[in-house]
């Protein structure tokens, strides 16, 4: 017997996605069709400056805009032999952990924790709105850090190759500290309640990826690395990688090579923790112990708790950098274009987001190429979700549906960032009727 | 008094600007209660059903289906408004625009044949009547609480239509343009930032799109005479409003 069921379109994600699931003879084939259509930012990016290459990016995904001036001006400054001056790149992680606060408090009070209270929405249940109110104040503070350095929260200004075209000044900044002392204390709150949420017996063979660095919980820095003996340097790790195109579906997914063959791999917040665990303040691992939680986490439906990790670390970060901060001699570097090859990743809160540029003599781009993290989750969601509905056979298509649609929000993906590499249904008569009915 | 339903609606665009709405934070809970949000896919489960009083639309329509689909939200709305650069004016992904989608297409995805798009990306008033337009990459919140309001004191949204460069004045802000050398598109863009950029001194780059009656033209003289080659004019103006600003550039005779 054949039974197919389909997710038009998931609603609480970032972006457009939906699932069709088809199940015959007690096999199971899952599609993550992504139907967020192309805008052709590797197109329209060859021939353009340098210094449009951050601005340009940003525009891929309105949530995560400071992953892509990152990963943006570090391949560049790569290229030219820029070396930024340490408060520069203080400033910049700062700037990022303003981005991780509030794309991981969007997440998790807005987004996934719904799911969790059985609630629609954020704001439909009166015992979710205590929850979600406390989850709207995280994600102003981090925009207010985003404002701060870059002038608004979505696509910041102030982020250029060589460094800032402005600097904040340390009395403005240093305004934000009670703030984010008293965020961090409720934050350390909100850890444990993740950590009580319940989830499905749900354990996972995935091999986690993410940036590692000797000195600090990756951002902008690291060799990338694995659990399962994966350690190369950025430019290294474009070698192993793939974007690969899959027969049944709309979108490529990216997979990595181990052993001569191609597998699929899993970045983003449970990664970093599970990898990164020991960079961690002690104060944070202490309270993680606490509430029981035990690493590696091998259950995609807990990176929850790895994103309320990340947001109390990101508070506490914020806090150490804001406290440490002297301005540097100049705000941005001298430096003269070259021609030249690079790539960079840094860790945009999904996940590790690449780059690669390769300029002329005058600093135009010639070629380039960019790899968003949801792309990189995707084969693995798809494999997590065939496997859950392989196991559950026997339920009612609502429950599967309903709970496919959690397995799929557990993930945080984040279609707009993969939109360049979305391929249609080939069928035209599959799409999937998105929007109005 | 029954609450005015609202719809917040999604086409080709980065949700930065629905995200703008959720940016709201803490007036995002004061707007449900003013509000019945009907239809806001990023945020709630909820299917659309019924009329609007108002639709927020994000995106620009770059492909078949946005085409049909955007009449069909239209039909629904009473006031119809645009929020942000790619409705309002086709946004970046426009830039495909002024060349050929084929060879867009082939750089980009593996097996070309299979993409669905169209070979423009257009602002939302090239297909459907729009109310009002509201400007910016992202658009800009106070625009968006203005608007919001207006609808509930039944007035118009006061929405700028003169330069950035008032806004500046007003300020107080050292210009870019007179001081130093920087090219700043401010005299031709609208304002509505709050001056973001030349307070970070940086030039303006146009997220606000033309402002009305700009002299274009006149604009890119002066950048010439500062020694910029006509390219590099035109990649100034070819960014998240290229649409709008050729438009503009077209209006004035001289394109």
């Amino acid at each position: 017997m054949k039974r197919l069921f389909r997710i038009d379109y998931l609603p609480r994600v970032e972006g457009e996605v939906g699932i069709t699931a088809e199940i015959q003879d007690g096999e199971v084939t899952v599609r993550a069709a992504v139907f967020e259509a192309p805008r052709f930012f590797e197109s329209f990016l060859k021939g353009r400056h340098y210094s449009d290459v951050a601005d340009f990016t940003a525009r891929i995904c309105g949530i995560c805009p400071v992953a892509y001036q990152m990963s943006a001006v570090h391949a560049v400054e790569r290229i030219f032999g820029i070396e930024v001056e340490e408060p520069v790149r203080q400033l910049r992680r700062l700037l990022y952990c303003g981005e991780w606060i509030e794309s991981h408090s969007l997440h998790i009070y807005l987004l996934q924790g719904p799911d969790f209270y059985g609630a629609e929405n954020a704001w439909s249940k009166r015992e979710y709105l205590p929850i979600a109110k406390k989850g709207l104040s995280f994600k102003k503070l981090g925009n207010r850090i985003l404002t701060i350095i870059g002038g608004r929260p979505v696509h910041p200004v102030s982020v250029k190759v060589g460094g800032f075209s402005k600097l904040p000044e340390k009395k403005v900044l240093r305004s934000v500290l009670p703030d984010l002392q008293k965020a961090y204390e409720e934050s350390m709150g909100e850890i444990e309640r993740a950590a009580r949420l319940s989830f499905g017996e749900n354990q996972m063979d995935v091999e986690c990826v993410s940036l590692r660095d000797p000195g600090e919980y990756p951002m902008n820095y690291g060799n990338v690395a694995s659990n399962k003996g994966i350690d190369t340097s950025m430019s290294g790790f474009l070698d192993v990688v793939r974007e690969h195109q899959v027969g049944h579906s709309t979108a490529l997914h990216s997979e990595m090579r181990k052993d001569g063959l191609w597998n699929p791999y899993l970045v983003g917040p449970m990664s970093r923790v599970n990898l990164n665990d020991e960079k961690l303040p002690a104060e944070i691992r202490a309270r993680m112990k606490e509430c029981g939680i035990s690493l590696p986490i091998t259950n995609i439906r807990m990176g929850i708790i790895a994103r309320s990790i990340e947001l109390s670390y990101a508070f506490h970060e914020a806090t150490r950098i804001i406290r440490g901060y002297e301005a540097p001699s100049m705000s941005c570097a001298d430096f003269k274009p070259r021609a030249g090859e690079a790539a960079w990743i840094t860790e945009a809160p999904r996940g590790m987001l690449v780059h690669r540029y390769e300029l002329d003599d005058s600093g135009y781009v010639k070629d380039c190429t960019l790899i968003p993290p949801t792309s990189q989750n995707l084969g693995q969601m798809e494999i997590d979700l065939r496997d859950f509905i392989r196991s559950h056979l026997d339920k009612p298509v609502d429950f599967l549906r309903k709970e496919s649609e959690k397995i799929v929000r557990s993930y945080d993906p984040c279609i707009s960032c993969s939109v360049h590499l979305v391929v249609r249904e080939e069928n035209k008569t599959e799409r999937p009727p998105h929007g109005v009915r | 008094m029954k609450r005015p339903r609202i719809g917040v609606f999604k086409f080709t665009s980065c949700d930065g600007c629905q995200l703008s709405v959720l940016n709201l934070e803490e007036e995002l809970l004061d707007l449900v209660g003013l509000f019945e949000i009907a239809f806001f896919r990023e945020a709630t489960d909820k299917p659309l059903r019924g009329h609007l009083d108002i639709a927020l639309v994000e995106g620009s329509i770059s492909t078949e289906w946005q085409r049909s689909h955007v009449v069909e939200v239209r039909e629904r709305t009473r006031y119809l408004v645009t929020i942000g650069a790619c409705a309002t004016s086709g946004g970046l992904q426009a830039l495909r625009n002024w060349t050929s989608i084929e060879d867009y297409k082939k750089s980009v995805y593996p097996s070309p044949g299979m993409i669905e798009t169209l070979p423009c990306s257009t602002p939302i008033s090239d297909h459907v009547y729009v109310d009002y337009e509201l400007w910016g990459c992202p658009v800009g919140s106070d625009e968006l609480s203005e608007t919001l309001a207006s609808f509930l004191l039944d007035k118009k949204p006061g929405i700028p239509g003169y330069s950035l460069c008032m806004e500046c004045k007003r300020k107080g802000t050292p210009c870019l343009l007179v001081s130093g050398s920087a090219p700043c598109l401010g005299p031709v863009t609208r304002a509505g930032c709050g001056v973001l950029c030349p307070s970070l001194e940086r030039p303006c780059y146009g997220c606000f799109g033309p402002r009305e009656g700009a002299n274009i033209d006149g604009l890119l003289n002066v950048f010439r005479k500062k020694g910029l080659s006509p390219h590099e004019c035109s990649l100034l103006l070819d960014k998240m409003n290229t649409y709008s600003y050729r438009k503009a550039r077209s209006r004035e005779g001289r394109l």
